[in-house]
């Protein structure tokens, strides 16, 4: 009786097992395909753009493909040439006011739409126009409204009698107009995503500061704020990571001028690789734009938790 | 209070119109005559003209157009194939590596020139070039990691209950994932694979780099209009103003996933 017992537990254990053992070939066949094709597409080029930032590589010249003869060159180049610390300096001022505007708007509207009222609910759908528009649409928009013949903009200033400078084309506000163009694309995914964490606040939180004597802006600085922290991070440290990708405003608006007062790095590294050929050089460039966007996404597994089981 | 509350709500009517004035503007560009873009002070009345969509029909534009559909709707249903699957193992092998996510989530992040060089090189060789089939490759790259992203984190809330009572009836893996996992799926593999869609549709730099006329998409023959012959602003207006409605209404349609698309999952919108 024992025996038959313990052996059909035995024969139980091991059919499951080998179930489990099954459903594991499963999940892993599942999951191969995709690994297999994200290799190729994704981890191939990496090591390649690698590999060529090695070499002098421009197309006018074939000797200039697999010469390693001096590996570091474009690297050295890069740590001396005057327009790539430009290009690093107008990126950060780009970074800075389109991540601290996109921000501040989104934090300073969230505050003020977090209301249960029906047509506040309604209108939400209006703001994610300007962030679901293709990219390039977004910049022909701007075009419009940069180009004093045709912009509404520039009528009404002239009705006024302002006298506005055509932004686009000034060294003084190039870089400003593409602040407030990349801004208004995209102030609405921080608002929304603050609009959603606001949610999440418990009214006894609030409530509690308020008995405590708290004004309206204290609870909002000293307990709202703080408690929908991690949200901000993550929202900022996106916008940063895009921020970084900045193209198709720069390529139509200002084309990285007047001068190089809008190349940013990405844009500068475009213009290397597919104007001038030296394509060697640009991966250089790039590899250090890949470095900078690894560690930012690095922080972003880190702060959600994403590496590891909830 | 209750006048407070009338405040805000102007002043959100007031932001909105807002946000939205500049986007109104280049569709009503977009039927307009020359001399009535042109025109100061502008009209507040005019008699709309489809004569610039015509044009744009009669052109080359229809070619990108058709390019754009082909190459998007592709690549996204090849991302939800092979991406799917990938997504619910990750979720059910109960292990999550860190390496896998930052890799998953800075393939999507990466500045485009880092896939662009590369591509850009491989393709000369394999006469990828100006292809079709060249788009909807390197925009794997960005779906395929969108795809795995957002399902698996589906999945991982999804309950298993249901999975088990079907193992228990006998029914193999594969049958379960397709037949009982999937259908409960449904809403949220609508919403990732229209957000694929948007994503690879609103690409502009691949395009710039790896088309040249025969496989050119719609974005890019839209700011082709700025280059020739002085500035046809009618028909770019016309031309932009087609390239986002398809994705204005898809994207209205999921919105509900929108902000966790573009986070990558970090907000649950």
């Amino acid at each position: 009786m024992t025996v038959t017992l313990s052996s059909a537990r035995r024969a139980l254990r091991w059919r499951d097992a080998s179930l489990t053992r099954q459903r594991r070939r499963f999940l892993v066949l599942c999951l191969a395909p995709a690994l297999a094709v994200l290799m190729v597409v994704t981890l191939a080029p990496i090591v390649s753009l690698v590999v060529t930032s090695f070499t002098p590589l421009t197309l006018t010249n074939p000797t200039t493909a697999w010469n390693f003869r001096e590996p570091l060159l474009n690297y050295r180049l890069l740590a001396a040439d005057e327009r790539f610390r430009n290009s690093l300096w107008v990126q950060a001022q780009l970074s800075f006011w389109t991540v601290g505007l996109q921000l501040a708007i989104g934090i300073g509207f969230a505050l003020l739409l977090n209301l249960r009222s029906g047509l506040v609910q309604a209108v939400r759908t209006a703001f994610l126009v300007p962030m679901v528009l293709p990219p390039i649409v977004v910049a022909i928009i701007w075009k419009v409204l940069y180009t004093p013949d045709i912009s509404p903009a520039y009528w009404l200033f002239k009705a006024l009698g302002w006298s506005v400078p055509v932004l686009i084309t000034s060294p003084h506000w190039a870089l400003a107009a593409i602040v407030i163009a990349d801004t208004w694309e995209w102030f609405p995914l921080t608002m929304l995503m603050v609009l959603a964490a606001l949610q999440t606040v418990p009214e006894e939180l609030i409530d509690a500061a308020r008995i405590d004597g708290a004004r309206a802006w204290q609870t909002t600085f000293y307990v709202v704020l703080p408690y929908i922290r991690g949200t901000l991070m993550v929202a900022g440290l996106f916008r940063l990571i895009d921020s970084i990708k900045a193209f198709p405003l720069i390529y139509l608006l200002t084309a990285g001028g007047p001068g190089s007062v809008t190349e940013v790095t990405n844009y500068y590294a475009f213009e290397q690789a597919f104007n001038f050929s030296y394509l060697g050089f640009s991966s250089a460039i790039t590899v250090v734009l890949v470095l900078v966007t690894l560690i930012l996404s690095w922080l972003v597994v880190r702060l959600t938790g994403w590496g590891t089981l909830e | 209070m209750r006048r407070n509350r009338r405040l805000v709500e102007a002043m959100t009517l007031l932001l909105a119109l807002l946000a939205l004035a500049p986007f109104l503007w280049l569709v009503r560009m977009s039927f307009e005559t020359d001399t009535e873009i042109f025109a100061f002070p502008p009209h507040l009345f005019f008699t709309p003209t489809w004569a610039n969509y015509r044009a744009l029909w009669d052109g080359q534009f229809r070619l990108s157009f058709f390019n754009s559909t082909v190459v998007c709707t592709v690549s996204t249903a090849i991302s939800m194939l092979i991406g799917v699957p990938a997504a619910y193992a990750l979720a059910r092998m109960g292990r999550r590596s860190e390496a896998l996510s930052l890799w998953i989530l800075a393939s999507r992040l990466a500045p485009p020139t880092a896939f662009a060089i590369p591509f850009f090189l491989a393709y000369r060789d394999l006469h990828l070039l100006d292809t079709r089939t060249g788009l909807v490759i390197i925009y794997l790259t960005f779906n395929l990691s969108l795809v795995i992203w957002m399902m698996r984190a589906f999945f991982e809330n999804a309950p298993r209950a249901l999975e088990e009572a079907a193992w228990i009836d006998g029914a193999g893996y594969g049958q379960t994932l397709v037949w009982i996992v999937l259908p409960t799926a449904a809403p949220a593999l609508a919403a990732t694979a229209i957000l694929s869609f948007v994503f690879s549709w609103g690409d502009f730099f691949f395009a710039l780099i790896l088309t040249r006329t025969r496989a050119m998409t719609a974005p890019v023959a839209v700011v082709n209009f700025m280059n020739y012959i002085g500035w046809d602003w009618g028909r770019i207006a016309a031309g932009g103003t087609m390239v986002m409605l398809p994705v204005l209404v898809f994207s209205l349609l999921v919105r509900r996933f929108l902000i966790s698309g573009l986070t990558a999952g970090a907000i649950k919108g």
